[in-house]
C-alpha cells in the first residue's frame, strides 16, 4: 500500500540554525508512527512541517518536499493543508474565550457550516470519538479552559478531529498529563490509529512501544532508523538505536 | 545552635551564620522593606496632595458659585462670574471626535504590527507606533499650526462645507482653528498611543493560541479573529480608554489649535475652549476668584479622568470575570440527542461530503476575506503614518540646517528681528538645553530611585489588598494630566508673589512628580515579569529575602527597568504643561537654581504664543527636531533593549 505521507529530501532552519538534514520517511495510512529521540533532535520541527506550521515560526526555513497521496503538501493552499493535517500540540490550548462546544464547532465553522443541527452533530460527533463526550455532556457551554488537563486535551484532540482530518499530527500529546489522563488519550490514540495516519511525537519509549506500529528514530537532526516499532525496539539495526531504546543515553 | 527564630534565613547558624550576622541580616530586611514602604506611601501622599491642594484653590469658586458652576457659560472677569460648560462641552466635543476617528485606525495599526504584517515589518513598524507615542506635545501642536489649520481652512473646510451646505456641526466660516482642528491634532496623537497599547495587548496573546487557531486551518485573519482578539479585548478597550483620557487631559497642542474662544461650541468650525487648553491660557495672568475659578476646572479635570480611569478598571474587571461564556448549547436539535444516530459510529454524516466538496470554493472565498481585512488594515497604517511623517519632514526641513549649526547648541536664542532686518539671526537654544538638562537631571535624581522603590514594593511586598489599592493609586497618578501636575506643584511651592519664585527647583518638582508614577508603573510590571521560580531559587539557596530582590529579581529584569526609566526621562524632556508655569521661562543662561529657567519644550510653545516676532520660527523648529531626535534615540534604545531580553529569553 502506498504510504499517506512521503517525505523526501526535508531540511529545516530556525534563523539561521539546521533543525532538520534531508529527513526521508514514509508515514503509514490507518497506523500509528512515532517519531522519537533526544531533546532537541528535530522531532517537534519534524512534525511542524507535516502542517507547514513550522513556516510560522520567525526565521524559519525549509526545504524538500513532502507529498500527501501523491500531492505536494507546498503546491497546496497553507489552509487547505492544515484542513487535512490536524495538529495537537504539547501544552493543552483550548481557545480560553469559546465554550467547550465552541472550541470543537470552531473549524466547522471555518469550514462554513453554519446549520445549527449539522453543528450539534459534528461537535457531538468529535466529542464522542474523542471520548470525551459523557465526561463533558453537562458542561458544554462552560470554558474550554474549565476543564481539567486531560480532558483539556482531549478537547484539543476531538477539535482537531471535527474537521475530519486525513492525518492527525500529536506533539508529545501527554508529557503535560498524569497517569491516568495519560492512559485515557493511550487508548484513544490505540482506537484511532485504525482511521487516521497518526504521527506522534514522545519522549516516553514506553508510550512509542505502545501505541506506534511503525518508530521512526532522530538524533541531531536526522532520520537514524524508521522500521515497524517492535523490530527497531527488539532488533534495532543501527548501533545508535539501539543505545537509545535502552536508555544508555538521551 | 540553631538561628533566631522568625529569621528570614535558613542556613543553620552554625554553618558559618553567625547569630551576630543572621540579626544583621534580618534587620536589614526589615529595614529595606520599611524603606519602599514608606516611597509607596509617599505616592498616596502625592495623590492626596494633589486633590487637596485643587481643592484648596478652587475653594472661594466653589462657596462663590455652587453647583450654577457647571452650568454657567460666562468668563468675566471685570463681574467675576464664572462658569464651567464651555471647556466641559468643548473638552468631551474635542476627545469624543478623537476617538472616533482614532479608534479604528489605531485598532488597524496595531493589528497590522501585531498579526498581519510581514515579520520582517513588524519590528520595524513597532518601533514608528512607539516614535510617534513619544513625540511631545508642543511639537504635534507646532505641525498642527504650520500644516494642519492651512491645510483645514484652505482644504478640508471649505470643502466640508460646501458637501454639507455648512449647516449644523458645519456651520460657520473655515477658520482652520476651531473644534475640528482640536479633535484632529487628539486623534493623530492618541492613534500611536492606543495602538501601541493595542499591540501589547495583541501581542501578550500566547503563541499557543494563534497555532492552536491555524491548526485547525484559519487563514491570518481568522486566526486573530478566533484566538487574539478574544483574549485581547480586554486590554484592547484599556487602550482605547487610556488613549481616550489622554486625549482629555491633552493641553498643548489643544491649546495652539482651538482657537481660545470663551464660547459655546455652535458647530465644529466655531472657536471653543477645553478645561486644559483653558487653564493654560488663562492661568499665568489670573488672581484672586479667576485663578479659583481655574482652581475649580482642573479639579473637575482631575474628577473626570479619575472616574475614567476607575470606570476602565471595574468595566475590564467584569470582563474578564465573564469571559468563557459560549454559545448554548441547544438540545433536541441534535440527531445524537434524539437517538437518530449512533454515537461513536465514526461515520462522517451525510452533509459531512458536501463541506468537503466546498471547501476549495469556500477556500477561495475566505482568502477574499483575508485580502479585505488586510487592505483595511494596511489603509489604517497608511492613515496614522501621513501625520507622523509629515511631522518629521516638516521638522528637518525647517529645523534641519539649525542642527547641524554647532553654534546653534551653544548659543542664546536671537533677539527680535525688525521688520526692516534683511537677515535675522538665528541664534540658538543653547539655555534651554541647559535647562532641560537641569530640570530633568533634577527630577531624575529623586523620581528615579524613589520609583524604583515603590515598584519593588508593589511587586515584591504589597499583599492582596493593599496591593491592590496602591497600584489604583499609581494607575489615577498615571492618568493625571500633566497640567494638572504644573497646577499642583505651583500651588503647593510658591506663594502668591510668583513671579520670583518660579525656578528650576519646581520645575524640577513637577517633572518628578510626572515621572514618579511611570517608573514606579514600570518598575512594577518588569519585576512581574521574573517568573516566582527564580524568587523560589535563590530563596531555596538560603539568600534574605531583600538580598533575592536586589540581586536577583533586579538583576533578571534589568533591561525592561531600563527601558521604563529611560522612557521616564523622555516623557519629563518632551513635557511642556507641567513646566510652563512652575520653571517660568527664560532665554538666558541659567546660573541661580532659585530662578526662571528655560527648557527646550516650552521654548517652543513660548515662541509660538508670546515672542511671536518672526525669526523664532528657525529656532523653534531647530528645537522641535532637537526633541524628535532626542525620543527617536531614546525609543530606540529601548526597543533594542527589550530584545536584548527577549533573545535571551528565546521567545
Amino acid at each position: 500500500m502506498a504510504p499517506k505521507l512521503e517525505v523526501r529530501d526535508l531540511n529545516a532552519w530556525y534563523a539561521g540554525r539546521q533543525a532538520l538534514y534531508d529527513v526521508a520517511v514514509d508515514l503509514e495510512d490507518r497506523a500509528a508512527t512515532a517519531v522519537i529521540g533526544p531533546s532537541g533532535c528535530g522531532k517537534s520541527t519534524f512534525l511542524r512541517c507535516l502542517n507547514r506550521l513550522h513556516e510560522e515560526v520567525p526565521g524559519a526555513r525549509v526545504s524538500g518536499s513532502i507529498r500527501m497521496d501523491g500531492s505536494d503538501l507546498a503546491r497546496e493552499h497553507v489552509v487547505s493543508v492544515r484542513c487535512r493535517v490536524g495538529m495537537v500540540f504539547q501544552k493543552p490550548n483550548p481557545f480560553p474565550n469559546l465554550s467547550v462546544f465552541e472550541n470543537v464547532a470552531a473549524g466547522l465553522r471555518l469550514l462554513g457550516v453554519r446549520r445549527r443541527d449539522e453543528l450539534d452533530q459534528g461537535v457531538a460527533d468529535a466529542l464522542v470519538h474523542a471520548g470525551l463526550w459523557e465526561e463533558v455532556e453537562q458542561q458544554l457551554d462552560a470554558p474550554g479552559t474549565s476543564l481539567s488537563g486531560g480532558q483539556q486535551q482531549r478537547l484539543c484532540i476531538a477539535r482537531a478531529l471535527a474537521v475530519r482530518p486525513e492525518v492527525l499530527l500529536l506533539d508529545e500529546p501527554c508529557s503535560a498529563l498524569d497517569p491516568i489522563a495519560t492512559a485515557k488519550v493511550e487508548s484513544l490514540l490505540a482506537r484511532l490509529k485504525r482511521e487516521y495516519c497518526l504521527v506522534v511525537v514522545t519522549h516516553n519509549l514506553a508510550q512509542a512501544r505502545r501505541i506506534s506500529d511503525r518508530t521512526a528514530f532522530f538524533y541531531l537532526g536526522k532520520v537514524v532508523e524508521v522500521g515497524a516499532t517492535e523490530e527497531l525496539f527488539t532488533r534495532p539495526a543501527e548501533k545508535l538505536t539501539e543505545n537509545y531504546v535502552n536508555g544508555r543515553f538521551g | 545552635m540553631d538561628p533566631p527564630a522568625g529569621t528570614e534565613t535558613s542556613a543553620p547558624a552554625s554553618r558559618g551564620l553567625t547569630r551576630r550576622r543572621a540579626r544583621l541580616l534580618r534587620w536589614a530586611g526589615a529595614a529595606f522593606r520599611s524603606v519602599t514602604t514608606v516611597v509607596a506611601l509617599g505616592l498616596v501622599a502625592l495623590l492626596a496632595g494633589l486633590v487637596v491642594f485643587l481643592l484648596r484653590g478652587a475653594e472661594p469658586s466653589i462657596v462663590r458659585f455652587g453647583p450654577g458652576f457647571l452650568s454657567g457659560t460666562a468668563w468675566d472677569v471685570p463681574q467675576g462670574i464664572f462658569g464651567a460648560l464651555p471647556p466641559l462641552e468643548g473638552t468631551l466635543i474635542t476627545s469624543g471626535l478623537a476617538l472616533l476617528l482614532a479608534v479604528p485606525i489605531a485598532l488597524g495599526v496595531a493589528l497590522f504590527a501585531s498579526e498581519m504584517a510581514p515579520r520582517w515589518l513588524r519590528g520595524p513598524v513597532g518601533y514608528v507606533i512607539d516614535l510617534g507615542a513619544a513625540v511631545p506635545s508642543v511639537v504635534y501642536g507646532f505641525w498642527a499650526i504650520v500644516v494642519l489649520v492651512p491645510f483645514l481652512s484652505g482644504t478640508i473646510e471649505p470643502g466640508v462645507a460646501r458637501l454639507t451646505g455648512g449647516v449644523g456641526p458645519f456651520a460657520g466660516p473655515p477658520r482652520g482653528t476651531d473644534l475640528l482642528a482640536a479633535g484632529l491634532i487628539l486623534a493623530i496623537m492618541i492613534v500611536p498611543t492606543i495602538a501601541a497599547l493595542a499591540r501589547e495587548a495583541l501581542r501578550s496573546v500566547p503563541r499557543d493560541l494563534r497555532e492552536a487557531a491555524l491548526g485547525v486551518g484559519a487563514t491570518r485573519w481568522e486566526a486573530t479573529r478566533l484566538a487574539v482578539l478574544g483574549p485581547a479585548a480586554p486590554g484592547l478597550v484599556g487602550a482605547v480608554i487610556l488613549g481616550f483620557a489622554r486625549a482629555i487631559g491633552e493641553t498643548i497642542a489643544v491649546a495652539l489649535v482651538i482657537g481660545n474662544e470663551y464660547q459655546l461650541p455652535s458647530s465644529l468650525f466655531s472657536r471653543g475652549v477645553t478645561i486644559p487648553s483653558w487653564i493654560v491660557n488663562a492661568f499665568s495672568e489670573s488672581y484672586g476668584i479667576t485663578l479659583s475659578s481655574l482652581y475649580e476646572l482642573a479639579a473637575l479635570l482631575l474628577v473626570v479622568s479619575v472616574a475614567i480611569n476607575l470606570g476602565a478598571r471595574l468595566l475590564i474587571g467584569r470582563w474578564e470575570r465573564r469571559r468563557g461564556r459560549g454559545h448554548r448549547w441547544r438540545r433536541g436539535t441534535s440527531g445524537l440527542a434524539t437517538g437518530t444516530t449512533a454515537p461513536g459510529s465514526g461515520a462522517p454524516r451525510p452533509w459531512f461530503a458536501a463541506v468537503i466538496a466546498a471547501r476549495a470554493r469556500r477556500l477561495r472565498r475566505r482568502r477574499v476575506v483575508q485580502a479585505l481585512v488586510l487592505a483595511l488594515v494596511v489603509g489604517a497604517v497608511a492613515l496614522a503614518a501621513w501625520p507622523l511623517a509629515s511631522v518629521i519632514g516638516t521638522a528637518v526641513a525647517n529645523g534641519g540646517r539649525a542642527v547641524v549649526t554647532p553654534s546653534f547648541y551653544t548659543s542664546e536664542p536671537p533677539p527680535p528681528c525688525g521688520i526692516g532686518q534683511a537677515v535675522c539671526p538665528v541664534g540658538g537654544i543653547g539655555p534651554e538645553i541647559q535647562g532641560t538638562f537641569i530640570m530633568v537631571g533634577l527630577a531624575a535624581a529623586v523620581a528615579l530611585p524613589a520609583g524604583l522603590l515603590a515598584g519593588i514594593y508593589l511587586a515584591e511586598y504589597a499583599r492582596r489588598r493593599v496591593g491592590t489599592l496602591m497600584g489604583l493609586v499609581v494607575d489615577v497618578l498615571l492618568g493625571v494630566p500633566t497640567i494638572l501636575i504644573g497646577v499642583f506643584v505651583f500651588s503647593a511651592f510658591l506663594t502668591y508673589d510668583r513671579l520670583d519664585d518660579q525656578s528650576a527647583f519646581a520645575g524640577a518638582a513637577a517633572l518628578a512628580v510626572l515621572m514618579l508614577p511611570i517608573v514606579a508603573k514600570s518598575t512594577e510590571l518588569a519585576l512581574r515579569t521574573v517568573p516566582e521560580t527564580v524568587r523560589e531559587g535563590a530563596l531555596a539557596l538560603g539568600f534574605p529575602r531583600h538580598r533575592v530582590t536586589l540581586r536577583v529579581v533586579l538583576g533578571s529584569c534589568r533591561s525592561a527597568l531600563v527601558t521604563g526609566l529611560l522612557l521616564a526621562i523622555m516623557r519629563a524632556a518632551g513635557e511642556t504643561a507641567a513646566v510652563l508655569f512652575t520653571a517660568g521661562s527664560s532665554v538666558y543662561w541659567a546660573t541661580n537654581l532659585r530662578t526662571p529657567i528655560g527648557a527646550i519644550a516650552p521654548f517652543i510653545y513660548d515662541a509660538l504664543t508670546v515672542y511671536t516676532s518672526s525669526n523664532y520660527g528657525v529656532a523653534a523648529w531647530g528645537a522641535a527636531l532637537v526633541l524628535l531626535l532626542m525620543m527617536a534615540a531614546v525609543t530606540l534604545a529601548a526597543r533594542l533593549a527589550v530584545r536584548r531580553t527577549d533573545a535571551q529569553r528565546g521567545t
